[in-house]
């Protein structure tokens, strides 16, 4: 099949970008979803700034997810000579793709989910300061979701190997 | 443990589908959990500046999005530890796993969704008029129904041997 024909290490590179691309691309859009609130808000309560960066941080977060999974999947890169005759490697190359897929798209979705939640923590903030603690629970909640992807993503690759 | 009957070959071939299977489940019911999670958590910032001692019993809706990306977790899980090798992977479990990862993912896509539209309105409802709480529980229980359906087919169909 030509899915086999294409090259293990094709696959495997390309979830290793995946899987750090998406994150970061997650994390970035975030941090401009809160940065902005935050900013905004702060203008006529200066006072709210220093708790809410702890929303910025919480996206900055999946990022890390996303570097250290990619640094994860380009350690089981190993030398095979003819890997697409290798079903091992094929295997490897698949898991690798389809893991970093995985932690991608979870880290993407957890990161706009966080930006969003963490905009709404600082404009509830800025208006009545016990509501601070009670929407970062839903932020906390949010951010699970990119946990998730590192499980999922660890427990796939783990018995990846190319030789 | 590897059968012989197996060509390895044929199994590697296969767990791209079975991989495919994992991250649809993850993927999509972690979309959903996300859509919800935000949508219903925007409600709650917008109805705790009336209301602030409403907000944590409001948190309800973000608990049950939450448990659709449980349910994708679940199915991934017990997909990709069957997983672990070419040498007993078949066709027949590549394509089943596909197909469980595929029906407890877009469930939890559709139902994530529904709790974040019902979760957004029923809080800020319930700030104004707090006898509503009851029957928005009760809307979102039934939202959470149907990621629980493609739980069971995708339990099903993860389990087959």
């Amino acid at each position: 099949m030509w899915l086999q024909e294409i090259s293990p290490y094709t696959w495997a590179a390309i979830g290793t970008a995946l899987a750090i691309g998406l994150s970061v691309t997650g994390a970035a859009w975030g941090i401009f979803l809160t940065g902005t609130s935050l900013l905004g808000a702060a203008i006529k309560v200066p006072r709210i700034r220093a708790k809410n960066l702890i929303s910025i941080i919480f996206c900055e977060a999946v990022a890390i997810y996303g570097i250290i999974m990619a640094i994860i999947f380009q350690g089981k890169y190993s030398y095979v000579e003819n890997p697409t005759a290798a079903p091992l490697a094929i295997f490897a190359g698949f898991a690798l793709f389809w893991g970093g897929v995985t932690v991608g798209f979870a880290n993407l979705a957890c990161g706009v989910t966080v930006g969003i939640t963490g905009s709404g923590c600082a404009l509830a903030d800025a208006q009545n300061r016990t509501l601070f603690v009670k929407i970062l629970v839903i932020e906390i909640f949010g951010s699970a979701l990119g946990l998730f992807g590192v499980i999922i993503g660890i427990v796939m690759t783990t018995s990846a190997k190319f030789n | 443990m590897s059968n012989p009957d197996i060509n390895p070959m044929d199994g590697a071939a296969a767990s791209f589908f079975g991989f495919a299977g994992v991250a649809s489940a993850l993927v999509f019911a972690c979309l959903g959990a996300s859509y919800g999670t935000a949508r219903s958590g925007i409600g709650v910032s917008s109805m705790g500046v009336m209301r602030p001692d409403l907000v944590m019993r409001n948190i309800i809706p973000v608990v049950m999005a939450g448990v659709i990306g449980i349910y994708g977790l679940i199915i991934a899980v017990i997909i990709a530890t069957n997983l672990t090798s070419p040498n007993d992977y078949t066709y027949y479990k590549g394509f089943a796993h596909l197909g469980a990862g595929l029906s407890v993912g877009l469930s939890g896509l559709a139902a994530g969704y529904a709790i974040g539209v019902v979760g957004d309105a029923g809080v800020r409802a319930v700030a104004q008029q707090p006898k509503l709480f009851v029957g928005m529980i009760l809307i979102m229980i039934f939202a959470e129904a149907l990621g629980l359906y493609g739980l069971i087919v995708a339990l099903i169909l993860g389990t087959k041997k």
